[in-house]
């Protein structure tokens, strides 16, 4: 069995620096036999923001109609997901902010209707991994980004301990990333380790 | 001669028209208006925007490529005494719409920080005043800590000194602002203070003296 990857690549700028470490952590899982990879740039599809309805909580589903309807599903069948983001003001992305905020239908699932999000054997088998880069080289720069992210995994049934992190500061001009001393080992090195963990999660 | 009234603008970030965080706001903003501000709110759904796209064409010549609703709104914030941005948390941080427009920002960072052809003053910064205002459904204390470096960020490019914020957490608890016990209250109290600091200031020493009381 295959393990299923679903990437998102959600910063406006097509193949800019976070989609680039993305690629590069694809590109060392894909060397793996036993993965399957779909990556989604949130550019090419639409997902709307959050209305703050709350109707979820009632629907058990979102009343908009838009992309969000195939990547609700494709998000709960993953035993992957990465979600890579630029950092913007000290922040994700408006575009991957919507992505994550869309994920209050599965906060609602679990934590208002008490329902499953995934089957329960899937519990604890689930990895997430959060690729960003950012402009500044200040310490803090990505703590706000990790606790949103921290809650679309939380909410998606991906536990704390089994989130990794890709996270590059000082690149900010379109394919900066490239120079950078480290990064692509340690995105090779990111997407290595998550097929290990995926294999001993699910062994 | 009269002084000029101290311009407040309070900026709604949120999807929900007259939820809570919108309702805090507009405390906020009877208070400021019964000091004798002159108050004006834009929400952000009933305009046009779109986010930023990271092209970092501005870098180069500091004017946003994308022409639409936000040039003229921060062309108007640049003229403000008082600037509250109001949002809801959701999933740890503000909504993607208020994201969205503060991100826009970045062709007034590209001014101040790479041409370096937009320079304000201490003594500017410290006369205009800006506010961050939210409130969310859970009871965590760490709820707003997400937000606050993109407000300080946010306030620093527009030229603002990071002043206050107004936020209430546990709404899920309260089951609404009104309901909660000094939240609303406070941002009144707040809204008239902010504007008899800043009409102080703006008067000059003597304001000062009162500003240093106030504080």
């Amino acid at each position: 069995m295959a393990f299923k990857i679903l990437a998102f690549a959600t910063g406006p700028r097509r193949h800019g620096n976070s989609e680039t470490l993305l690629d590069w952590v694809l590109a060392s899982m894909a060397e793996e036999p036993d993965v399957v990879i779909e990556k989604v740039a949130l550019g090419e599809v639409t997902v709307n923001p959050c209305r703050g309805c709350n109707a979820c909580e009632v629907l058990n589903r979102c009343v908009q109609r838009d992309d969000m309807d195939v990547l609700h599903d494709k998000i709960i069948a993953a035993d992957c997901m990465i979600f890579a983001s630029p950092i913007y003001c000290l922040g994700i992305c408006a575009e991957g902010k919507a992505l994550i905020d869309r994920s209050q239908v599965f906060r609602s699932r679990k934590y208002v209707l008490k329902l499953p999000v995934v089957p329960p054997e899937r519990l604890g088998k689930r990895l997430g991994i959060f690729i960003a880069s950012a402009g500044q080289n200040w310490d803090i720069v990505f703590d706000g980004a990790k606790m949103s992210i921290k809650c679309f995994f939380h909410v998606t049934e991906v536990k704390d301990k089994d989130i990794l992190y890709l996270l590059v500061r000082g690149v900010d001009k379109a394919g900066e990333v490239e120079t950078h001393p480290t990064a692509r080992d340690e995105a090779r090195a990111t997407g290595k380790r998550a097929v290990e963990r995926l294999r001993e999660m699910n062994r | 001669m009269d002084q000029e009234p101290v311009k407040v603008i309070g900026i709604s970030g949120s999807p929900h028209r007259h939820g809570n965080t919108e309702t805090l706001l507009d405390a906020f903003l009877d208070g400021a208006k019964e000091a004798g501000g002159e108050v004006d709110k834009v929400v952000l759904r009933s305009i046009s925007y779109d986010p930023c796209k990271g092209c970092n064409a501005c870098h180069k010549d500091g004017v946003c490529i994308i022409e639409d609703d936000l040039i003229p709104l921060f062309d108007r914030i640049l003229t403000m005494d008082v600037l509250a941005l109001a949002s809801p948390i959701y999933t740890m941080g503000i909504t993607a719409e208020t994201k969205g427009f503060l991100d826009r920002a970045q062709y007034l960072w590209a001014r101040k920080y790479i041409l370096k052809t937009q320079y304000f003053t201490r003594e500017h910064i410290r006369r205009h005043k800006g506010v961050f205002i939210s409130t969310a459904g859970t009871g965590w204390e760490n709820v707003f800590s997400s937000a606050f470096p993109s407000m300080t960020a946010f306030f620093d490019i527009m030229g603002f000194e990071y002043h206050d914020n107004i936020i209430a957490n546990d709404m899920d608890r309260w089951k609404g602002i009104r309901n909660h016990p000094t939240a609303l209250a406070e941002a009144r109290e707040k809204g008239g203070k902010i504007v008899a600091t800043v009409a102080g200031l703006k008067k000059g020493k003597e304001g000062d003296q009162a500003v240093n009381g106030a504080i």
